[in-house]
């Protein structure tokens, strides 16, 4: 669990992380068991787990079974993640390397570039409603901004040498982009898409807090207008993991696609 | 990135007719040209959209957001004017930025330098880690009600994740051969941290403050759209429920506006203090 952890540690170094993890939960549970912290400001560990098994089958109180939440915001998620990508990334990759499309594309972009993710839900409730509508262009809207910052970065990051040696070979323009620049920027194109994810799934859970009637945020919130901490726990429990699990799938594809790159160490 | 490469075709500007054509390859070759018309089609889209099949109720032009800007700079709101409403939000952020970065920089710190610390801060770090900190609000409306103190307290978590995570690896990746070096002119355990350990992981460490402050400003927004009395996220969520698009986007205007200057003047800030950081090549 501790990637720090070695074999030839002493044993005090390799059971400390255990200690620190089991006395975590244990000294959660006795502050509720001992009645120093009040039921009604936290729930204990066990009561958090026999919720999440309830709740895999008990659509009450709040309307729906846990799986429903999280597909609902997964969904949201996923779309406006997905939108984010096919517009962000060949935006960015074609400002880096044509001149025309970062002047045209470069002075919009820096307008909508400082404000902060959050501050696009009042908009998208307005213009959208509490729908799917308007999570996807909140999460649209905030996972833009990496993804062109990063693709476009990565292009002009571009070794010059393999430019020119391209050019002397006689490539166009639009060959260097796709045979050079497209793959040499794709390291940079993978860290921006981490980014935007983490991005992406802290701005959905404020859009559901504030607006919705299904997903992870709301089950937060519902918790809070029922005085239930035991779900306002789960709720955040669940966005963590969820959002875990998103960002390793992405590590995974990223080690794969650009594995040969790093070898070659072209990409530095 | 040098000018030849990117203008490889500039032999054509010593051409002496010019043709028509070639002078507009040269215009669309001229980065200013090309912002001026993004920025003037970008304002002409966005008024005529708004005059003409949008009703003005959804999408206000942007003269009418001007307008609104300079209404609410003077009107009162709620109690406060625009520059007191910017003033809650941005003192919320300083005492939430203080304590999440007091808290974070030095147990990064602790963790980088010893490993019993690490092993046992870190699991407890790692499982708080992936939440994001407005997922803390319910809790903290729960445990300090809505005023001042739970609004700090997200932003406390918000702006302590970074700022230990940069301390730590800040300290943690210094180059191994500067150890070596100093270790080679008969430096103490002292005298190592003092000159070696502190001032290289130092830039990391400020790299995390600066993302510290920016992910304050977001925290502040959402506990604030959520629920508050004053700030700027309150500003744009009355603006939403009184059907006032303009006020939205005026708010957005200076909430962009306040974001933009923290990073000038941080990255100013960066310079003064860690002169030595290396920047990396653009």
């Amino acid at each position: 669990m501790n990637p720090d952890t070695r074999l030839k540690d002493p044993l005090s170094l390799r059971v400390t992380p255990w200690i620190s993890f089991i006395g975590f939960f244990v000294v959660w549970q006795l502050l509720i068991d001992t009645g120093i912290v009040p039921r009604i400001l936290l729930a204990s560990p066990a009561e958090v787990g026999q919720l999440f098994i309830d709740k895999l089958t008990n659509p009450d109180p709040d309307g729906a079974v846990l799986l429903t939440h999280t597909m609902v915001s997964l969904l949201e998620a996923v779309l406006g993640y997905v939108l984010s990508l096919v517009i962000g990334i060949p935006l960015g990759l074609l400002m880096g390397w044509f001149v025309v499309a970062e002047g045209l594309a470069r002075p919009p972009f820096e307008m909508i570039r400082p404000i902060p993710p959050v501050a696009w839900i009042p908009l998208a409730i307005f213009w959208f409603g509490i729908g799917l509508t308007g999570k996807v262009f909140i999460i649209w809207a905030c996972g833009v901004v990496p993804c062109v910052i990063n693709a476009y970065t990565g292009v002009r990051m571009t070794s010059p040498t393999l430019i020119q040696m391209a050019r002397t070979y006689g490539a166009s323009d639009w060959q260097i982009f796709t045979k050079i620049c497209v793959p040499s920027a794709l390291p940079m194109v993978f860290g921006g898409l981490q980014i935007a994810l983490a991005l992406a799934w802290t701005t959905l859970v404020a859009a559901e807090l504030i607006a919705a009637n299904e997903g992870l945020g709301y089950l937060i919130t519902m918790g809070r207008r029922l005085l239930r901490p035991d779900m306002i726990v789960l709720g955040m429990i669940m966005v963590g993991l969820t959002g875990w699990i998103i960002g390793n799938i992405i590590d995974r594809i990223e080690r794969r696609l650009t594995a040969g790159l790093e070898r070659g160490g072209a990409a530095t | 990135m040098n000018a030849a490469l990117e203008h490889p075709t500039t032999v054509q500007g010593l051409q002496r007719h010019k043709s028509p054509a070639a002078i507009l390859r040269r215009l669309l070759k001229n980065r200013y040209v090309l912002y001026l018309v993004s920025i003037s089609g970008l304002l002409l889209i966005w008024h005529f959209s708004a005059v003409n099949f949008a009703t003005s109720k959804y999408m206000p032009t942007p003269w009418m957001v001007l307008k609104e800007l300079w209404r609410i700079a003077h009107e009162n709101l709620a109690g406060k004017d625009l520059l007191g409403h910017l003033w809650s939000s941005l003192h919320r952020v300083l005492i939430g930025f203080a304590i999440g970065s007091a808290v974070g920089v030095p147990l990064g710190l602790f963790m980088a330098l010893n490993r019993y610390i690490n092993n046992l801060v870190k699991p407890v770090f790692d499982l708080i880690k992936p939440m994001p900190p407005i997922s803390w609000i319910s809790l903290a409306i729960l445990w300090f009600g809505i005023g001042e103190e739970s609004k700090v307290f997200i932003i406390a978590i918000g702006a302590f994740v970074p700022a230990l995570i940069n301390s730590y690896n800040g300290i943690r990746l210094v180059d191994p051969a500067l150890y070596d070096a100093i270790r080679m002119l008969g430096a103490n355990r002292w005298q190592t941290m003092m000159e070696v350990t502190f001032p290289a992981g130092f830039p990391a460490l400020f790299a995390g403050l600066q993302i510290s402050l920016s992910v304050a400003w977001s925290c502040v927004l959402a506990a604030e759209l959520v629920s508050a009395r004053s700030g700027m996220g309150f500003l744009i969520i009355l603006g939403m429920t009184m059907s006032n698009p303009s006020m939205i986007l005026s708010g957005m205007v200076v909430i962009a506006v306040t974001a933009y200057l923290i990073t000038v003047v941080l990255s100013k800030v960066e310079k003064w203090v860690c002169p030595w950081k290396v920047e990396l090549p653009q």
